[in-house]
Parts: C-alpha cells; sequence; structure tokens
C-alpha cells in the first residue's frame, strides 16, 4: 500500500512538472509530422537525417536528438509542448489515424531480423550464444517488441495510407544506395527549404562514421547499461543478412511476409513470389463466410 | 488544477477509464468492428450465448460484454474471465483473439447518418451526399479512422490467422445459426443448436427494439439522444440500394471498391476495385489531427 502511495505521488509529480513522457497519451497538433518504422529499420539514421535538415544550425547527436526529434517514449512531455512547430516525432506504432503526415521507413525484413538480434544481444535481452532459429520464430511472432510483427506493423500502415498525399513511405536500401535523392523527398513532403548543400551537410552529419564516432563519445541514456563490446551503429547496410541468416530462416520469413515483401520489391530467394501468400499477405479470401 | 486533482484521485482509485491503454489478459476475446457495423448486436448475440442464465439486455449489456472505453479499470479487472470485451478500436497487436464484425460501408453510412439524427450530431434535414462524402474522406466525430483505414488494418493485418474470426453482419443476418456456430467453435464454447437458437431468438431485432422501448431512456449509448428516434433501426442489409444516390455509391466504391470486392461485396457503380491499393486514406484536412 505504501508503495503504492509512493508511485502514485511521484507519478503526480511528474505529471505537474511534464516530466513523464507521453507515449499514446500525446497530444497531436494538426502540423504534427510523424517519422514511423518498425524497430532496427534505420528509424535512428533517419532520425538523424531529418533532424540534421530541419535543425542546420545545430548538429544532431545521440545527446540532443530526443529534443530534436522526440520520441513519444523517451522525450518528457513539457518538451513535446515547447518545441517549434511543426513537430516531428518518431515513433515504432502500428497504423494510428490520429497522425497528420506520416514517413515511414521500411526495411527488408531478414535485415530487420539480424539487427534485432544483434541488438538484442547488445542489450542484453539475450545471450550472445542465443539461436537465430529461436530469435527467428518469436520474429515471425512479433513477439521481440511491443510493436506488432513486422508484417502486422508495415501491413497496417501500407494498406490504409499507400498513395495518400500525407503518407511518404521510403525503404531503408533506397537510403543508403542514394542517400541526398532520398533525403530530398523528405525535404519535399516537410515543405523544407533545401539546397544540395543544405542536403550534402545532412548527410555528412548523420553518416555512419559520424554516428559511429558519437555512439563511442556520448554518454547518452539510451544504450548506457548495454554490452560496449557491442555497438549500436552496426554495418549500416543492407543485404547483410545473406552473411548471418541461415537460408532456412530466410525461408520461414518469406513464406509468411512474401506477399508483403516482394510488394515492397524484396527479392524473394527460396519462394516464386507467385507461391508466396497474396500480396494481401494475410487476408486471404478463405476467411470469408459467403 | 481541481480538475486534475479529480483526475488523480480516479487514477488512484482505478476508476479512470482505459480506453487503448486497457491491460490485456491473454485470454480476453474482443468484438471488434467499426462503429455502426451491428456490434451491439452481436454483443447480445454472445451474451445470450455465454450468459444466457444473466437475460441480458441494455441494463446488463455493458457489464456483459462491456467496453474499455466505458468501464473504469478496476470494474474491468473484476470482470469474471475470460473477458467478453467490445471495441471499434483500429489494429491493436495486444488482442489476443478479435472476432472481427465488419458491415457493408454503403450500410454503415446509412447507419451512421441515422445515429447522427438520433443523437443531434447533425439535423434531420443534413443532405445524405454531403454525409458521404465527409464519412470517405474521413470527416468524423469518433477517433477510429475511416471505415477502410479501420477495417483493413484488422483485415490484412491479422486477416487469415487462427487468433482472428471474420464475420461479416450481412452472413449473420442470412446464415445466423451457421455463424453462431462459427463464433461459439472460435471461442471453444460447447452448444448446441437449441442453445443457439435461443441465442438469436433473445437478440432478435424485435426484441431489442422491445428492450429498447423500455431501457433506451437509461442505456448509455442512448440515454442522451432523441427518443423520438430508435436505435435499433432497420436491422437489415442492403438499405443502402434504395437510399444513397449513385454518386455517393461511386463515391465509395471508388474510395475502398478493392478491399469492399475482397470482403465479398458486389460494386455496383463499374468504378471502383481498381489502383493498386485496397484503400484510399482519409484526405479531409478536418480528418488531420484534429483529435
Amino acid at each position: 500500500m505504501m508503495s503504492g502511495i509512493y508511485k502514485h505521488l511521484k507519478s503526480a509529480y511528474k505529471r505537474a512538472r511534464g516530466l513523464q513522457k507521453p507515449g499514446k497519451s500525446l497530444e497531436i497538433y494538426p502540423d504534427d509530422i510523424f517519422l514511423v518504422s518498425f524497430p532496427k529499420s534505420g528509424n535512428t539514421w533517419t532520425r538523424f537525417l531529418i533532424a540534421n535538415l530541419r535543425f542546420p544550425n545545430e548538429q544532431a547527436t545521440f545527446d540532443n536528438i530526443n529534443r530534436l526529434l522526440p520520441d513519444t517514449t523517451a522525450t518528457p512531455k513539457r518538451v513535446f509542448e515547447s518545441m517549434p512547430r511543426p513537430r516531428i516525432i518518431k515513433s515504432h506504432e502500428c497504423f494510428d489515424p490520429r497522425y497528420p503526415r506520416v514517413i515511414n521507413v521500411v526495411r527488408d525484413p531478414r535485415d530487420v531480423v539480424v539487427s534485432q538480434y544483434k541488438y538484442h544481444q547488445k542489450i542484453r535481452k539475450i545471450e550472445v550464444d542465443s539461436p537465430i532459429e529461436k530469435f527467428v520464430t518469436r520474429f515471425l511472432n512479433g513477439e521481440t517488441c511491443p510493436h506488432g510483427s513486422w508484417g502486422q506493423n508495415v501491413a497496417t500502415w501500407l494498406y490504409t495510407s499507400e498513395g495518400s498525399p500525407r503518407y511518404l513511405q521510403l525503404r531503408y536500401e533506397d537510403l543508403i544506395a542514394d542517400t541526398p535523392r532520398e533525403l530530398e523527398k523528405v525535404a519535399k513532403f516537410l515543405n523544407l527549404p533545401t539546397s544540395p548543400e543544405l542536403l550534402a551537410q545532412a548527410v555528412e552529419r548523420s553518416s555512419a562514421d559520424e554516428m559511429r564516432k558519437m555512439e563511442k563519445q556520448q554518454d547518452h541514456g539510451l544504450y548506457r547499461n548495454s554490452r560496449k563490446d557491442m555497438t549500436f551503429v552496426r554495418a549500416a547496410g543492407s543485404g547483410g543478412w545473406h552473411k548471418d541468416l541461415p537460408m532456412e530462416q530466410a525461408a520461414r520469413i518469406e513464406s509468411a511476409w512474401g506477399g508483403l515483401m516482394h510488394h515492397l520489391g524484396y527479392e524473394l530467394e527460396t519462394i516464386k513470389p507467385q507461391e508466396a501468400p497474396e500480396y494481401a499477405a494475410f487476408g486471404t479470401a478463405t476467411n470469408i463466410p459467403r | 488544477m481541481i480538475k486534475r486533482l479529480i483526475a488523480g484521485y480516479k487514477k488512484f482509485r482505478r476508476l479512470d477509464k482505459p480506453g487503448r491503454f486497457l491491460k490485456v489478459f491473454p485470454d480476453d476475446v474482443f468484438i471488434v468492428s467499426y462503429p455502426k457495423s451491428g456490434n451491439t448486436w452481436t454483443r447480445f448475440l454472445i451474451a445470450n450465448l455465454v450468459y444466457p442464465e444473466k437475460h441480458p439486455d441494455f441494463s446488463n449489456i455493458n457489464w456483459l460484454v462491456p467496453d474499455p472505453e466505458g468501464l473504469s479499470r478496476r470494474d474491468l479487472a473484476r470482470l469474471p474471465r475470460p473477458r467478453y470485451l467490445k471495441s471499434h478500436a483500429y489494429f491493436d497487436h495486444r488482442y489476443p483473439k478479435v472476432i472481427h464484425i465488419v458491415r457493408d460501408p454503403r450500410d454503415v453510412v446509412l447507419s451512421e447518418y441515422y445515429f447522427d439524427i438520433k443523437r443531434e450530431a447533425i439535423p434531420e434535414d443534413f443532405p445524405k451526399d454531403k454525409f458521404v462524402s465527409r464519412f470517405v474522406s474521413g470527416e468524423l466525430n469518433h477517433p477510429y479512422g475511416t471505415w477502410g483505414e479501420n477495417t483493413a488494418t484488422w483485415y490484412y493485418a491479422r486477416g487469415n490467422t487462427s487468433r482472428l474470426l471474420l464475420v461479416t453482419y450481412e452472413s449473420l443476418q442470412s446464415d445466423g445459426p451457421h455463424q453462431m456456430a462459427r463464433i461459439a467453435g472460435f471461442l471453444g464454447i460447447h452448444t448446441t443448436p437449441e442453445k443457439i437458437a435461443y441465442a438469436i431468438e433473445q437478440s432478435s431485432a424485435d426484441r431489442m427494439r422491445e428492450l429498447e422501448k423500455k431501457q433506451g431512456h437509461l442505456w448509455s449509448s442512448t440515454k442522451r439522444t432523441r427518443q423520438d428516434k430508435p436505435f435499433v433501426r432497420a436491422a437489415k442489409a442492403g438499405g443502402w440500394k434504395k437510399e444513397l444516390s449513385a454518386a455517393s455509391i461511386e463515391e465509395i466504391e471508388t474510395k475502398w471498391g478493392r478491399i469492399m470486392q475482397e470482403l465479398g461485396y458486389e460494386l455496383v457503380s463499374g468504378n471502383g476495385g481498381t489502383g493498386d491499393s485496397p484503400v484510399q486514406a482519409g484526405t479531409s484536412e478536418q480528418y488531420a489531427g484534429t483529435r
């Protein structure tokens, strides 16, 4: 009982000072822009790119990123209320109809699973020798993070928003291949003033080398208790799964989400596209009572 | 300040209504649907199947099959398990077992139109065509997204898995006993054709109209609304064929034709079901972020 009262008083104090993280109860403004993605899909990199484009006078770092481009689960409420508008906000949530404008970064789930597997080792959620097969099973079931499975998360956005003028879809792979070109799309979508110099500066300030350097120097709370022998900014490439993911495991992912992957332009290697579950991925007609 | 203290007290006593912040239990069952898609009817059907001894009516349905937006956290935590909950929410990956009720959007918009007149959200002479345009573009007075968005999140993200059962309103109308058997099977409830027939009869439109007459002024969803207009209205499928203009039908089918076809709804305007995207998102500026 006492500890219950203490907890309540503490959270009441936090609420009174605006220190609590708003999460899903964030008050959304009509000019807000949301940067969404499934975890480990290049969200942090894109966040740095956009922050560096939006605030060219202040280089984005691991220390200030939660203020420049806040996260609903990591940034205090009062920062949200006092920051310049339009706000650009990071989130991993599935589709939310309240989000006025959305940039969604998607990434090949075969790379995502490897990235998440290594990340969970780094933050000590799993042992370093934990078998990847086990991780893939949990990944397919949506048990590796609180945002649904990759297929669910991506599907809720794709099927509701693709083609909408209020929605910009980016692929992590395209961002890697031609960063300035993709970033220019973002600038256009956000109506940000841009020039080749500004774009180049943002790209330079968010490069993998630069981010690795900052990760080493900055004692940011994000990964404080994590393994220091493994890095957050890892390969920063695409297609790395060929090295780390056994083919049988790739096959499991393809047979679950092949339709969705094919639609997004990710080449299937263990099945033909026509053998994959429909583009509609999960909603095949067999479930419909006539 | 006072407001804050009251909210703090309510939170402390767990009297606040959790809505999307509901603590989900692994054996929870959710009946999800877009508003005006037969959710109340399905609530009655399931309540009459699971708790026939409680004689479900408008006075106890909020307790038998409650809405996380309608009951307090404390009451929700004390419900007998497994809980049967109703919700209009768009996709929530935490919901363990979902019965997804889908209804033809051309009928949904009509039902919403008459309900909005009943609750005086629009005047009685509000033009239907204009109402359809607002419905399609997402100018809504609830936070659940457009019909296409809400339906697509469940249908495409969960779809054909053993944890979601899709039931159309139309099939419940035309093929009740069979659909109820599907629902009972999905819920793992032992039942008999007699029990199913009883649940259907206890939830018939006539009986619900009668109950509404007696209890409508007390029930949460109808008490502060016009009592001269019924909540249980036509309770039929296909009313749109007579009541919607050709332009309105075309507007809906252009927007959501593909997912409508996938759900088995026949298109009539010859102008839908094309395009890359099964659903076109809401475009209304007002819709964007006003809630």
